[in-house]
Protein backbone atom coordinates (compact mmCIF):
# COMPACT_ATOMS: atom_id res chain seq x y z
CA UNK A 1 0.00 0.00 0.00
CA UNK A 2 2.77 2.21 1.09
CA UNK A 3 4.62 1.28 -2.06
CA UNK A 4 1.31 2.36 -4.04
CA UNK A 5 1.29 5.90 -2.15
CA UNK A 6 4.49 6.66 -3.08
CA UNK A 7 4.64 5.82 -6.81
CA UNK A 8 1.72 7.97 -7.32
CA UNK A 9 2.63 10.92 -8.70
CA UNK A 10 -0.74 13.29 -8.93
CA UNK A 11 -1.00 16.63 -10.99
CA UNK A 12 3.17 16.99 -10.75
CA UNK A 13 3.64 13.64 -12.97
CA UNK A 14 0.89 14.24 -14.87
CA UNK A 15 1.94 17.44 -15.73
CA UNK A 16 5.51 16.91 -15.96
CA UNK A 17 6.77 17.60 -19.55
CA UNK A 18 10.51 16.15 -19.11
CA UNK A 19 11.90 12.90 -20.66
CA UNK A 20 8.52 12.32 -22.45
CA UNK A 21 8.82 14.36 -25.82
CA UNK A 22 6.06 16.22 -27.71
CA UNK A 23 3.80 13.80 -26.91
CA UNK A 24 3.70 14.27 -23.58
CA UNK A 25 3.80 17.96 -23.66
CA UNK A 26 0.71 17.55 -25.57
CA UNK A 27 -0.83 15.52 -23.31
CA UNK A 28 -1.26 18.26 -20.83
CA UNK A 29 -1.55 21.48 -23.01
CA UNK A 30 -4.96 19.29 -24.43
CA UNK A 31 -5.86 18.72 -20.67
CA UNK A 32 -5.01 22.40 -19.73
CA UNK A 33 -6.73 23.49 -22.11
CA UNK A 34 -9.71 21.50 -21.85
CA UNK A 35 -9.96 22.83 -18.29
CA UNK A 36 -8.78 26.61 -19.58
CA UNK A 37 -12.39 26.12 -22.45
CA UNK A 38 -14.60 24.26 -19.54
CA UNK A 39 -14.02 27.67 -17.77
CA UNK A 40 -14.60 30.11 -20.35
CA UNK A 41 -17.31 27.90 -21.65
CA UNK A 42 -19.08 28.36 -17.69
CA UNK A 43 -18.11 32.13 -17.27
CA UNK A 44 -19.77 32.57 -20.91
CA UNK A 45 -23.04 31.17 -20.09
CA UNK A 46 -22.82 33.30 -16.58
CA UNK A 47 -21.59 36.53 -18.53
CA UNK A 48 -24.16 36.51 -21.60
CA UNK A 49 -27.10 35.54 -19.05
CA UNK A 50 -26.58 39.71 -17.82
CA UNK A 51 -28.75 40.61 -21.12
CA UNK A 52 -31.61 39.73 -19.00
CA UNK A 53 -31.04 42.98 -17.14
CA UNK A 54 -31.68 44.55 -20.27
CA UNK A 55 -29.50 47.10 -22.17
CA UNK A 56 -27.81 48.20 -19.46
CA UNK A 57 -26.51 44.87 -18.02
CA UNK A 58 -25.58 44.15 -21.12
CA UNK A 59 -23.49 47.51 -21.59
CA UNK A 60 -22.44 46.78 -18.26
CA UNK A 61 -20.99 43.64 -19.30
CA UNK A 62 -19.71 44.93 -22.50
CA UNK A 63 -17.65 47.93 -20.82
CA UNK A 64 -15.95 44.92 -18.79
CA UNK A 65 -14.70 42.88 -21.28
CA UNK A 66 -13.94 44.77 -24.69
CA UNK A 67 -10.66 45.96 -23.82
CA UNK A 68 -7.22 44.68 -23.81
CA UNK A 69 -7.23 42.28 -21.41
CA UNK A 70 -10.53 40.86 -22.20
CA UNK A 71 -9.58 41.04 -26.31
CA UNK A 72 -6.16 38.82 -24.64
CA UNK A 73 -8.04 36.37 -23.01
CA UNK A 74 -10.11 35.77 -25.70
CA UNK A 75 -7.24 35.34 -27.97
CA UNK A 76 -5.74 32.89 -25.30
CA UNK A 77 -9.35 31.28 -25.55
CA UNK A 78 -9.11 31.02 -29.19
CA UNK A 79 -5.63 29.44 -29.62
CA UNK A 80 -7.12 27.10 -26.62
CA UNK A 81 -9.85 25.87 -28.43
CA UNK A 82 -8.37 25.57 -32.13
CA UNK A 83 -4.95 23.39 -29.90
CA UNK A 84 -8.01 21.47 -28.13
CA UNK A 85 -9.71 20.92 -31.51
CA UNK A 86 -7.12 19.94 -33.59
CA UNK A 87 -5.17 18.08 -31.05
CA UNK A 88 -8.49 15.87 -30.50
CA UNK A 89 -8.89 14.97 -33.69
CA UNK A 90 -5.81 13.28 -34.03
CA UNK A 91 -6.29 11.48 -31.15
CA UNK A 92 -9.63 10.06 -32.31
CA UNK A 93 -7.45 8.99 -35.78
CA UNK A 94 -4.89 7.77 -33.58
CA UNK A 95 -7.69 5.82 -31.15
CA UNK A 96 -9.29 4.70 -34.21
CA UNK A 97 -6.40 2.97 -35.50
CA UNK A 98 -5.31 5.48 -37.80
CA UNK A 99 -1.78 6.86 -37.83
CA UNK A 100 -1.10 4.55 -34.90
CA UNK A 101 1.63 2.15 -37.36
CA UNK A 102 1.67 -1.06 -38.06
CA UNK A 103 2.25 -3.39 -35.84
CA UNK A 104 5.90 -5.29 -35.58
CA UNK A 105 8.18 -6.91 -33.35
CA UNK A 106 9.74 -4.70 -30.68
CA UNK A 107 13.27 -4.82 -31.10
CA UNK A 108 15.81 -2.25 -29.30
CA UNK A 109 15.28 0.55 -29.06
CA UNK A 110 11.76 -0.72 -28.45
CA UNK A 111 10.56 2.73 -30.08
CA UNK A 112 6.85 2.86 -29.92
CA UNK A 113 5.33 2.48 -33.28
CA UNK A 114 2.16 5.00 -32.37
CA UNK A 115 4.95 7.76 -31.34
CA UNK A 116 5.54 8.28 -35.40
CA UNK A 117 6.77 11.06 -37.56
CA UNK A 118 2.80 11.70 -38.50
CA UNK A 119 1.86 12.29 -34.95
CA UNK A 120 5.04 14.56 -33.95
CA UNK A 121 4.06 16.74 -37.29
CA UNK A 122 0.49 16.61 -36.37
CA UNK A 123 1.43 17.65 -32.77
CA UNK A 124 3.13 20.41 -34.14
CA UNK A 125 0.85 21.67 -36.75
CA UNK A 126 -1.76 22.44 -33.70
CA UNK A 127 0.68 24.01 -32.20
CA UNK A 128 1.50 26.66 -35.28
CA UNK A 129 -2.20 26.38 -36.07
CA UNK A 130 -3.58 27.39 -32.66
CA UNK A 131 -0.46 30.72 -32.73
CA UNK A 132 -2.54 31.07 -36.62
CA UNK A 133 -5.77 31.24 -35.00
CA UNK A 134 -4.62 33.35 -32.21
CA UNK A 135 -2.93 36.12 -34.46
CA UNK A 136 -6.17 35.94 -36.98
CA UNK A 137 -8.46 36.74 -33.42
CA UNK A 138 -6.64 39.43 -32.04
CA UNK A 139 -6.51 40.91 -35.50
CA UNK A 140 -9.96 40.73 -36.15
CA UNK A 141 -10.74 42.59 -32.32
CA UNK A 142 -8.00 45.43 -32.03
CA UNK A 143 -9.03 46.05 -35.90
CA UNK A 144 -12.11 47.47 -35.21
CA UNK B 1 -23.13 3.32 -18.04
CA UNK B 2 -19.93 1.25 -20.39
CA UNK B 3 -16.87 3.74 -20.36
CA UNK B 4 -16.99 2.57 -24.24
CA UNK B 5 -19.95 4.05 -24.67
CA UNK B 6 -18.72 7.36 -23.55
CA UNK B 7 -15.94 8.05 -24.95
CA UNK B 8 -18.10 7.70 -28.00
CA UNK B 9 -20.24 10.56 -26.84
CA UNK B 10 -17.23 12.37 -25.94
CA UNK B 11 -15.99 12.13 -29.68
CA UNK B 12 -19.38 12.90 -31.17
CA UNK B 13 -20.20 15.87 -28.94
CA UNK B 14 -16.78 17.17 -30.31
CA UNK B 15 -17.36 16.56 -34.00
CA UNK B 16 -20.92 17.94 -33.37
CA UNK B 17 -19.69 21.12 -31.08
CA UNK B 18 -16.38 21.85 -33.57
CA UNK B 19 -18.99 22.33 -36.40
CA UNK B 20 -22.12 24.05 -34.67
CA UNK B 21 -19.44 26.01 -32.53
CA UNK B 22 -17.77 27.08 -36.47
CA UNK B 23 -21.08 28.56 -37.36
CA UNK B 24 -21.87 30.65 -34.09
CA UNK B 25 -18.12 32.50 -34.54
CA UNK B 26 -18.53 33.02 -38.39
CA UNK B 27 -21.95 34.56 -37.51
CA UNK B 28 -19.74 36.73 -34.90
CA UNK B 29 -17.32 37.79 -37.52
CA UNK B 30 -19.12 38.22 -40.40
CA UNK B 31 -21.10 40.22 -39.14
CA UNK B 32 -18.49 42.37 -38.09
CA UNK B 33 -17.14 41.88 -34.00
CA UNK B 34 -18.01 44.87 -32.84
CA UNK B 35 -21.85 45.71 -34.34
CA UNK B 36 -22.49 41.51 -33.29
CA UNK B 37 -22.12 42.41 -29.83
CA UNK B 38 -24.49 45.57 -29.62
CA UNK B 39 -27.62 44.88 -27.98
CA UNK B 40 -30.10 45.12 -30.85
CA UNK B 41 -28.02 42.50 -32.52
CA UNK B 42 -27.64 40.37 -29.86
CA UNK B 43 -31.48 40.39 -28.82
CA UNK B 44 -32.44 39.58 -32.32
CA UNK B 45 -30.00 36.44 -32.22
CA UNK B 46 -31.97 35.21 -29.69
CA UNK B 47 -35.61 36.23 -31.08
CA UNK B 48 -34.26 34.07 -34.45
CA UNK B 49 -35.63 30.57 -33.39
CA UNK B 50 -32.93 28.62 -35.06
CA UNK B 51 -30.29 30.78 -33.89
CA UNK B 52 -31.85 30.03 -30.25
CA UNK B 53 -32.24 26.41 -31.27
CA UNK B 54 -28.48 26.56 -31.97
CA UNK B 55 -26.95 27.89 -29.07
CA UNK B 56 -29.20 25.42 -27.25
CA UNK B 57 -27.61 22.72 -28.93
CA UNK B 58 -24.46 24.17 -29.09
CA UNK B 59 -24.86 24.57 -25.03
CA UNK B 60 -26.02 20.92 -24.44
CA UNK B 61 -22.95 19.56 -26.44
CA UNK B 62 -20.64 21.56 -24.48
CA UNK B 63 -21.50 20.92 -21.10
CA UNK B 64 -21.62 17.19 -21.96
CA UNK B 65 -18.04 16.88 -23.69
CA UNK B 66 -16.63 19.65 -20.99
CA UNK B 67 -17.94 17.78 -17.94
CA UNK B 68 -17.35 14.53 -18.84
CA UNK B 69 -13.47 15.77 -20.21
CA UNK B 70 -12.97 17.13 -16.06
CA UNK B 71 -14.45 13.60 -15.03
CA UNK B 72 -11.85 11.68 -17.09
CA UNK B 73 -8.97 14.10 -15.70
CA UNK B 74 -10.25 13.67 -12.42
CA UNK B 75 -10.33 10.12 -12.69
CA UNK B 76 -6.19 9.86 -13.82
CA UNK B 77 -5.63 11.02 -10.96
CA UNK B 78 -6.92 8.67 -8.41
CA UNK B 79 -9.24 5.74 -8.41
CA UNK B 80 -11.55 3.98 -5.95
CA UNK B 81 -15.06 2.99 -6.45
CA UNK B 82 -16.85 5.65 -3.66
CA UNK B 83 -14.19 8.68 -5.72
CA UNK B 84 -15.38 7.58 -8.91
CA UNK B 85 -18.81 8.11 -8.25
CA UNK B 86 -18.36 10.75 -6.76
CA UNK B 87 -16.38 12.67 -9.00
CA UNK B 88 -19.12 11.06 -11.74
CA UNK B 89 -22.40 12.22 -9.71
CA UNK B 90 -20.49 16.13 -9.27
CA UNK B 91 -20.13 16.36 -13.29
CA UNK B 92 -23.45 14.92 -14.02
CA UNK B 93 -24.67 17.76 -11.24
CA UNK B 94 -22.35 20.23 -12.68
CA UNK B 95 -23.43 19.97 -16.05
CA UNK B 96 -27.05 19.61 -15.52
CA UNK B 97 -26.80 22.94 -14.07
CA UNK B 98 -25.06 25.00 -16.25
CA UNK B 99 -27.58 23.73 -19.12
CA UNK B 100 -30.29 24.68 -16.73
CA UNK B 101 -28.78 28.21 -15.96
CA UNK B 102 -28.22 28.31 -19.84
CA UNK B 103 -31.34 27.49 -20.77
CA UNK B 104 -32.96 29.71 -18.93
CA UNK B 105 -31.48 32.85 -20.63
CA UNK B 106 -32.12 31.50 -24.10
CA UNK B 107 -35.80 30.81 -23.24
CA UNK B 108 -36.50 33.95 -21.57
CA UNK B 109 -34.90 35.61 -24.58
CA UNK B 110 -36.38 34.24 -27.43
CA UNK B 111 -39.71 34.71 -25.87
CA UNK B 112 -38.81 37.99 -25.47
CA UNK B 113 -38.77 38.30 -21.75
CA UNK B 114 -36.67 41.61 -22.50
Amino acid sequence: MAREEDNRGGIRDMASPRRYGIERVAYWMMRLSGLGLLAYFVGHIYETSSILRGRAGWDELLAMTQTTEGHALLAVVIGMCVFHTANGIRLMLVQGGIWSGRPGRADYPYTPRSQNARNKIAIYSSIVLAAVAMVYGLTVMFGE
Amino acid sequence: MRESLIIRIHYATALAAVALVAVHVLIRVTQGFAESLEYESVVANYRFLPYAGLLEIILILLSVHGFNGLRVILLELRQGRRYERAVTLACVAAAVAVIAYGSRTIILMNMGAV
